[in-house]
């Protein structure tokens, strides 16, 4: 049974956690610190999980912005989304390679592998998999050979081979001597069983090997001593593909960062466009937004059947079908604004029980695929998929608490911490004849409650007119619903009266669009911002605010930064002492 | 919020190919003795003249409700209360240690130091897990008990220790208890029919097969290690930390690659469950704990835990007939009859599945005694009460004879004790003598007073 998502999606605050936020835990006045500032407080968000020292900063940071400042870059191991995506781009398998392995780590709430080193059950798990994914890829030896083995000689195709796919498993080029230890694992593997028996152990090799599985990047001098360096071509290309297809690069990206045109600005922009149509870009597009919006894992969640008997795992996989669609569609085939993200008319989906649950039907002549109008006045965007609703919500009733959250740590990056721990805080009991909102009068009614609560209720108020499903509803409890609430400490603060008076709001905010940088950030760069990221940064939310809110020019700015095109290693001297060691405990 | 984690569908056992044989790590013996009936390794060793001591964890979530659980009356001539009777047929067995504390400082909140410092003693590294105060806090920065009595007393073993799960969830510092080193949790095995494969594997190949398996898994490890070799010495700090975590892990593999192992006949066991539907949360945690047993039965391995769940558990216990979430119901009020109820109701069915554990290690024959007489088992939880978050006192109980080094049949009560003492105990009792600090959080040495 899964832990609380209240804590699974908790984000770092590394993006100006406002001076009354940090006041809210402590109980001071809500409206103490005054409107946000997004740009001058960053320093006070130190939270470098890295433990290196930032750049540019005595009194806090401050950007010059002339060379390249860039965040501490650790190792990152692929995903399991990342693992399976690149078997089946390098090999053509398209078994489900990774379900077995330990479960991947999050940034904020993007899945990235960046924190603990693997253990040996792990390796076990990869080795696993590679003989599995080994003995597939090479059942049908002709599909893998650049070469006939019978023509050009056994040991000579093998050669060939080596050359074609380690630097493809690699992704990047290999030197001879590097071949030549492969060529070994060959001779040792047809020694026990032949050609084929052979090639199957080179490629059992090159999935283990720390090449394959962790995102390797040293840089154009391949000095790693802390400095900030240029990426090489192929650990650009790398990153370019994994961060718009969770795979490998193709050939054309491998090929361009061979001849150096990645270096240029135009042709990296080019390759931005190009795989944005690739049909891959449509599953990363929608995996950001079900992260983001922490409804990535949907397909697990339960409900009470006695209040929500309707509620299937079909509908759950339903629901994250339609928010995957309709992130994809908007970002790749329509306007590509986060305002229509969030203020769209329309959804995708032909799924009968989630249409039900909509109360819409297809409309008639309706086309697979293409947009179903959404009931005018009840949903608008995101925040209105049930997907959302249903994920942040208590198994059988309303969480205005987890939807205020939502919206003002995801998309506001505004941190709240926990609630203090001497606190009873469990939703009270579903109470037939009084309303949510009564229910949780306390949060307003209790002073030690009420500086962090006022943040988040009001927001979470404006969805009561959601059940714990997403369906919607005008009674509870007998009365009509008052989904009545409030902006507070945002760039557009106002009253609120429901959900798309609050899409509306923040489809104004430039505080949002400023968070969707940062969100796009760490979903891009697998790691949370820190100070010496902050020209990037300031440089992304400018072109993301100046263009309206597009996401493609945000896409394409975040390739293009110095961040994305650049790392920079821990610094050995000063990176703190992990702990003592094993010889140390005794 | 209670939900079922998923790991898309579960993998189906893949069919037995014997040219392909996955876990199969069997030396010398052959074919033959693969067909034996089902014994202990120990027990058929002839000669052997003392087992070796076993080390067990066990964990629950959310703290208990101390007036339910702690014993009445003085340190021998006591009386188990609700959640503890089920072990009454053990109390000869048994140690309670009541009024322990486990010392929290430093970084995180009240579920996470809770979780992290429960066999650590430790506190946490920064890191990128949100939680009170505005702060963040990362995973510990330091070996838990298991692990290091695993780097005592397992390295003879195939496995130097097992971690079992049961619905464990993610992976950050609210679900992992176990840790190799500083940030270096282990992951537990939430899937059966996984740990079935990984630890018995497809067990009737033939030798033959056997060799060329090995051989070409050496092949491989060898690659793999030369290619992590060479780039310790390109790196700095963690990063160089997690390319020689994953070069000594791949020697451990290596190590087992090239070792002979014990047989063990295939046990039968039905694991075709989804172990991941709450429902299957009872089923999964006594197919984990037969699995633990027979594991050690066989010698694989002398320390193994089992986590139940995780921090912040928000299992349902449909089957007692609940219908509010773990987390939520020990949030309740202390004077809300329903929490007093289904709290107690949780924590009592524990108490019965730690039974069901004692049940099959008492089972076990060696030598005069049994596998129970040798184990050392730990159940420990990560808060003392759910509503408080409190972190004293923390319940444990142990059991089993830790091969002569627990004196059972004892209620022992201790003030505010930081239960690094404990841990330095348990230590000890493992056969670790010379040990006698454990932790950052306790600067304080020896074990628990009165306890050995």
């Amino acid at each position: 049974m899964r832990i609380d998502a209240v804590n699974r999606w908790a984000t770092t605050g590394l993006l100006a956690p406002l001076g009354l936020l940090a006041a809210c835990y402590t109980g001071l006045p809500a409206d103490e610190g005054g409107a946000s500032d997004a740009g001058g407080d960053a320093g006070e968000a130190a939270s470098e999980s890295d433990g290196g020292a930032s750049e540019g900063g005595d009194d806090g940071p401050v950007a010059s912005c002339d060379v390249p400042e860039v965040g501490v870059t650790s190792l990152r191991r692929l995903t399991r989304q990342q693992y399976e995506n690149t078997v089946r781009d390098l090999l053509g398998y398209t078994g489900e390679a990774a379900t077995g392995f330990a479960p991947d780590e999050r940034v904020g709430p993007f899945l990235s592998n960046i924190g603990a080193p693997i253990t040996e059950v792990q390796v076990e798990q990869y080795m696993d998999a590679a003989e599995d994914i080994a003995a597939a890829a090479t059942q049908d030896i002709g599909a893998i050979l650049p070469c006939d083995p019978v023509v050009v000689g056994e040991d000579a195709c093998a050669t060939e081979l080596i050359a074609d796919l380690a630097p493809r498993a690699y992704r990047r080029p290999l030197d001879a001597a590097e071949l030549a230890r492969l060529q070994t694992v060959y001779a040792e593997g047809k020694a026990q069983g032949g050609f084929d028996n052979g090639i199957r152990l080179v490629v059992q090799g090159l999935l283990q090997s720390p090449w394959f599985l962790y995102h390797m990047e040293f840089g154009a001098d391949g000095v790693n001593d802390g400095g900030v360096v240029r990426l090489t071509g192929h650990e650009l290309a790398s990153r370019l593909s994994y961060f718009l297809w969770s795979s490998m690069p193709d050939d054309a990206l491998l090929a361009a960062a061979a001849a150096g045109e990645l270096e240029d600005h135009a042709a990296l922009a080019d390759h931005v466009d190009r795989l944005l149509e690739d049909p891959r870009a449509r599953e990363t597009i929608a995996s950001f937004h079900l992260q983001w919006l922490g409804v990535d894992e949907i397909e697990g969640l339960e409900k009470s059947a006695e209040f929500f008997p309707d509620f299937t795992p079909e509908l759950a996989l339903a629901m994250r079908a339609e928010t995957a669609a309709f992130a994809s569609h908007v970002v790749l085939d329509g306007d590509g604004m986060v305002q229509t993200l969030l203020g769209a008319d329309f959804t995708l989906t032909e799924d009968p029980d989630l249409l039900a649950l909509y109360g819409i039907a297809l409309p008639p002549g309706h086309v697979a695929g293409e947009p179903v109008p959404l009931p005018v006045g009840q949903r608008m965007g995101l925040l209105t998929h049930a997907s959302v609703l249903a994920e942040h919500a208590h198994v059988n009733q309303t969480s205005p608490v987890h939807r205020g959250r939502l919206v003002r740590e995801n998309l506001l990056c505004q941190p709240l911490p926990a609630p203090p721990p001497d606190v009873d805080n469990v939703p009270p009991s579903p109470d037939p004849d009084s309303t949510a909102r009564e229910r949780f009068e306390q949060h307003r009614a209790d002073p030690s409650c009420a500086a962090c609560h006022s943040l988040i209720d009001p927001i979470g108020f404006v969805f009561e007119h959601y059940d714990g499903v997403g369906q919607w509803r005008d009674l509870e409890a007998g009365a009509a619903v008052d989904a009545s609430g409030e902006l507070i400490a945002t760039d557009v603060d106002r009253p609120l009266d429901g959900a798309l008076e609050l899409a509306q709001a923040l489809m104004e905010s430039d505080d949002v669009k400023r968070c969707v940088t940062r969100q796009w950030f760490r979903f891009a760069m697998g790691r949370s911002e820190n100070d010496a990221d902050l020209c990037t940064n300031e440089g992304l939310e400018t072109a993301f605010v100046d263009s309206g809110g597009d996401i493609r020019v945000l896409i394409r700015e975040l390739v293009l930064s110095d961040a994305f095109r650049h790392r920079k290693a821990e610094i050995s001297a000063s990176y703190p002492d992990n702990g003592p060691t094993q010889e140390d405990q005794r | 919020m209670n939900r079922r984690k998923t790991h898309r569908a579960t993998a189906p056992r893949k069919p037995f190919n014997s040219a392909f044989s996955r876990r199969a790590f069997l030396g010398g013996i052959g074919g033959a003795a693969a067909l034996a009936p089902f014994v202990p390794l120990l027990e058929s060793e002839a000669g052997v003249a003392e087992f070796p001591k076993r080390l067990i964890v066990l964990f629950s979530a959310n703290g208990t409700l101390h007036e339910n659980w702690v014993p009445q009356g003085g340190e021998s001539d006591f009386t188990l209360s609700t959640i503890l009777a089920p072990l009454e047929p053990y109390r000869s067995s048994l140690v309670v240690l009541d009024g322990l504390e486990v010392i929290r400082q430093g970084l995180g909140d009240g579920h996470q130091m809770g979780m992290g410092s429960l066999w650590t003693g430790s506190q946490l590294l920064a890191g990128e897990f949100m939680g009170g105060d505005g702060g963040s806090a990362g995973y510990a920065g330091h070996a838990s008990v298991d692990q290091v009595v695993a780097n005592a007393i397992g390295t003879e073993t195939p496995y130097k220790s097992l971690e079992f799960g049961v619905q464990t969830g993610g992976a950050n510092v609210w679900t992992r208890m176990s840790y190799a080193d500083s940030n270096q949790p282990l992951p537990p095995e939430d899937n059966p029919q996984a740990m079935f494969d990984r630890i018995f594997g497809d067990l009737d190949v033939d030798p033959a097969g056997i060799e060329k398996l090995k051989a070409e898994r050496r092949s491989v490890i060898d690659l793999v290690k030369g290619d992590l070799e060479s780039l310790q010495s390109r790196y700095g700090g963690g990063d160089r930390i997690k390319v020689e975590k994953h070069l000594d892990a791949i020697r451990a593999v290596e190590t087992r690659n090239e070792a002979a192992v014990p047989v063990c006949d295939e046990p039968q066991l039905d694991l075709s469950m989804d172990p991941f539907a709450n429902d299957n949360f009872p089923v999964v945690v006594q197919r984990q704990i037969d699995l633990m047993v027979m594991a050690m039965a066989c010698d694989l391995t002398r320390v193994a835990s089992l986590q139940c769940s995780a921090s912040v558990s928000g299992t349902l216990f449909s089957w007692l007939g609940q219908s509010t979430g773990h987390h939520d119901l020990s949030h309740l009020g202390d004077d809300d009859p329903t929490m007093i109820d289904q709290i107690t109701g949780v924590n009592i069915w524990y108490a019965e599945q730690v039974k069901y554990l004692l049940d099959a290690l008492a089972a076990v024959p060696e030598g005069e005694g049994t596998l129970l007489d040798n184990t050392l088992v730990v159940w420990g939880n990560e808060l003392s009460r759910g509503n408080s978050h409190g972190n004293r006192p923390v319940p444990f109980v142990l059991a089993g004879g830790a091969g002569g080094a627990m004196q059972g049949g004892r209620y022992l009560a201790y003030d505010q004790t930081p239960h690094n003492r404990m841990l330095v105990s348990i230590c000890q009792m493992m056969g670790m003598t010379d040990l006698d600090t454990f932790g950052d959080n306790d600067p304080a040495s020896g074990g628990l007073v009165g306890l050995t």
